[in-house]
């Protein structure tokens, strides 16, 4: 049996030291510009850190190992590069200033360098490159395309065309947006936003230690590693898991074609949904909850969305089937019954749910990487990574809490942190108010 | 007998036709060559199709642990598996067809594209596949083995229904605008006793070098389409003009909704068959049975080929027939299947066999003869 990868030894390991989670208004107000003076020294950090990533890189092709210096000189480059990134995503509050603080509310231990494969040395920047992307998917977000321009054709007609720019993912830097706000209003950062933007750090960490030569493990995304310092609190819309990581190759190769089925029928659903949800806003002004029917109802829509979702990404094994029953599927989620909802929550519960939907639609990117990185795993190898696949569950998870939220079958924020298990003690969130610890 | 009546006289003898002379001896040998090789891909195709799913009927329902499903849903699902691993099966016999025609400047298309565009198609089959299996499964689970009959008659219903549709979904037609085609329409549609039938171009011009025109829908949804490749060059316009009226004669003489009541008549000891063939395992309400349904679905068709093609030729005769009565223009007949066979490449004289399996239209040395009987009969 494979080793859990939350309990193996990361040489490249995130550290949060920062409970209060208190944010200065007026540093927040201007984070950006204030970060500028940092954002210039890190960039010319970055190119000495290349430089020496490209000794390293020789460094392990001629003796297996990197130097102690220059491991120590590119380890403090990624140290600074999650401080400072920390501090301009609204993870951490004091100004990192132009050296690694040793104690810096977000930071990366890095373990002293070992023997790498040199054949893992030598293709490392191609190895390295999913990660990279996914790193990137997962912090600021990956865009396609120039946004416009104009051109000259071979007939000689001049015209203006237009590349419409599409961008997967950018979690974190959603996260801080949304992070910015709260913390404005309130004086702290939300601990779901902060949770999640320090995990996307700690995977960015990784990448570019992998992409450096620090290390030779590959980098895990496993939503785990963020347990030592995120929590998820108990939520009336949980994600469950007992689904293998085997997958039959051909399944896995016609997955789009065999999901096409389950498609339309979400479509057809979804119409019914619409008029359903505007029935359950109705009722839920009017009678202070949602009908026993009803949430039923629309409990099983989001249930199955979250089955095909699984599916179509192939982060879930078995063919689902076509009712959103619980437990029929390897990748579930538990929704507890109707309770009481604030008359006020429900009344604007389209606009309260806005945020949640931006940092859903922006996980839904990540989402799509990872089913793009599984869908390839898995052909190769017949399994899915589980740090992948937790990945993705997690994403799943916030985008059917923000569903569920929109939808009044709970008046409970959906929670940000990628985090897919509780801790045993399982802390309450706090309720009030309902979009209390946001994100 | 309302689906076998023919405006071909009785008795029509054809004359022989000399294909070396018609169509000449080194069109004739390149064509020859040129087919040989697709039937050989295609016989191949066929031996490996049928061994896959003849070992996907039996290890097949091996599958169903891949499924959370219940049984209709664990049915679709082996019903799409079994498709794709067909897709799989076909997709280098169709690549070394691809090659072929490539090699002999029939078709344009790149490897790559000709498996693109080929999604868009089986998507839609993946989509088939499961209404076809919710309707026999639901049928099967609620009425038992006596599901074929009404089962035939819903998929004869469907059918007719998608022959009535399909002209309604089709957004990558152009209208025709060649004035002398559209006067000549107006003549031919008066004399066949039709209303206005819209006449559309399709573009493939970029993919294939290949002439074709046809004929679909019912009733309102009646439509002729040609393609780009027919209205240029080799073609004349008196030869795009036979071909008009070849296309609008299958309207006149209700061949789209005689080729429904066909499907009828096989559909319905096709469901029998099916409902007894899949009772080993536990009759079509059973996921279990899909693979094998697969298989026994592909053998009927196979078997019926030779009466569906037979058919199917029936009524092209009788389009060329009405064709020559309205255009009076046996020549022109003539030179456009010799035009045909140019572009096409295709075999004037097929072997006896490729006709039988593969011969939706009769041979062009036929159609020449018949141009010619046409000829003897009606001109001094």
């Amino acid at each position: 049996m494979a080793p859990d990868s939350a309990t193996v030894e990361r040489p490249i390991r995130l550290v949060v030291r920062d409970d209060e989670l208190r944010r200065s208004r007026l540093t927040v107000v201007f984070r950006l510009f204030l970060a500028i003076p940092v954002l210039v020294w890190l960039g010319l950090r970055g190119i000495a850190a290349f430089l020496v990533g490209f000794v390293n890189w020789i460094a392990v092709l001629l003796q297996g190992e990197v130097p102690d210096s220059l491991h120590d000189f590119v380890a403090g480059y990624v140290r600074y590069a999650t401080q400072v990134s920390a501090y301009v995503f609204l993870a951490a509050d004091p100004y990192p200033w132009f050296r690694v603080q040793p104690d810096y509310p977000v930071d990366v231990e890095i373990a002293p360098p070992k023997r790498q494969g040199r054949w893992g040395g030598l293709f490392r920047i191609v190895l390295a490159l999913p990660a990279l992307v996914l790193a990137t998917a997962l912090g600021g977000g990956l865009s396609f395309g120039p946004s416009g321009g104009s051109s000259t054709s071979a007939q000689g007609s001049e015209g203006e065309w237009v590349f419409w720019g599409s961008s997967a993912g950018g979690a974190a830097a959603v996260a801080a947006l949304l992070a910015w706000f709260y913390a404005l209003a309130r004086g702290r950062a939300p601990r779901g936003a902060r949770d999640l933007v320090a995990y996307a750090l700690g995977y960015g960490a990784q990448a570019l230690g992998y992409a450096l030569l620090l290390t030779g493990r590959y980098p895990s995304s496993d939503p785990a590693l963020a347990e030592p310092y995120a929590e998820l609190p108990r939520h009336p819309v949980q994600m469950v898991v007992t689904d293998s990581l085997e997958r039959s190759r051909l399944t896995v190769l016609f997955r789009l074609f065999l999901a096409i089925p389950h498609i339309v029928w979400i479509l057809l659903w979804t119409i019914a949904v619409l008029f359903a949800g505007i029935a359950a806003w109705f009722a839920a002004l009017a009678t202070g909850g949602v009908p026993q029917g009803l949430h039923r109802f629309l409990a099983a829509y989001v249930r199955y969305a979250v089955h095909v979702q699984a599916y179509l990404y192939v982060i879930g094994r078995r063919f689902p089937g076509f009712t959103g029953q619980p437990g029929t599927y390897g990748i579930d989620l538990e929704i507890d019954p109707p309770r009481p909802q604030s008359r006020w929550l429900t009344l604007f519960r389209f606009f309260l749910a806005i945020p949640a939907l931006l940092l859903a639609s922006a996980l839904g990117g990540v989402a799509l990487l990872v089913a793009f990185l599984v869908w390839w795993y898995a052909l190769v190898r017949g399994s899915v990574p589980e740090g992948l696949r937790n990945l993705g569950v997690a994403c799943i998870r916030y985008q059917e809490q923000a569903s569920a939220y929109l939808l009044l079958l709970t008046d409970r924020y959906p929670y940000a942190a990628p985090v897919l298990q509780g801790r045993r003690h399982e802390p309450e969130l706090s309720v009030e108010p309902a979009v209390g610890d946001a994100f | 007998m309302l689906l076998y009546p023919t405006a071909v006289p009785d008795g029509l003898s054809l004359p022989s036709v000399d294909v070396d002379a018609t169509f000449g001896a080194r069109l004739v040998a390149r064509a020859e060559r040129y087919e040989r090789f697709l039937y050989v891909d295609w016989a191949l195709a066929q031996v490996a199709l049928l061994v896959t799913l003849v070992l996907y009927a039996r290890k097949g329902a091996t599958f169903t642990r891949e499924s959370a499903a219940g049984p209709l849903g664990t049915g679709m699902l082996l019903g799409m598996l079994g498709l794709a691993i067909v897709w799989l099966v076909g997709l280098p016999f169709g690549l070394v067809a691809l090659w072929w025609q490539r090699r002999y400047e029939v078709e344009d298309m790149g490897y790559l594209e000709w498996i693109y565009s080929d999604w868009a198609v089986l998507a839609a089959e993946f989509l088939a596949i499961c209404v076809a299996l919710v309707i026999v499964m639901g049928l099967a689970r609620r009425l038992g083995e006596r599901w074929w009959l009404p089962g035939a008659a819903v998929f004869v219903a469907i059918g007719a229904l998608f022959t009535f549709a399909t002209p309604y979904l089709d957004f990558t037609t152009r209208p025709l605008e060649d004035k002398a085609l559209l006067a000549a329409q107006t003549r031919y549609e008066r004399d066949l006793g039709l209303p206005d039938v819209p006449v559309r171009v399709e573009d493939v011009s970029d993919d294939t070098e290949q002439a074709n025109a046809y004929a679909y829908g019912i009733g309102p949804s009646r439509r002729v389409v040609f393609w780009d490749t027919m209205l240029r060059d080799p073609f004349t316009e008196s030869e795009q003009k036979v071909v008009l009226a070849h296309e609008l004669s299958h309207h006149s003489q209700d061949h789209l909704p005689e080729g429904i009541g066909w499907f009828a008549l096989f559909a319905i000891p096709g469901a029998w068959i099916l409902m007894r063939a899949t009772r080993v395992r536990g009759g079509m309400g059973a996921p279990e049975a899909v693979p094998l349904a697969l298989l026994v679905v592909v053998l009927l068709q196979l078997a019926s080929a030779p009466a569906a093609n037979a058919i199917s030729r029936r009524m092209e005769a009788e389009a060329d027939w009405k064709a020559l009565q309205v255009t009076r223009d046996p020549a022109s007949l003539e030179k456009l299947m010799v035009g045909l066979s140019e572009t096409s490449l295709g075999d004037p004289a097929p072997p006896g066999w490729a006709g039988l399996l593969l011969g939706t239209h009769p041979s062009l040395a036929d159609r020449v003869a018949m141009a010619r009987a046409w000829a003897e009969r009606n001109q001094p």
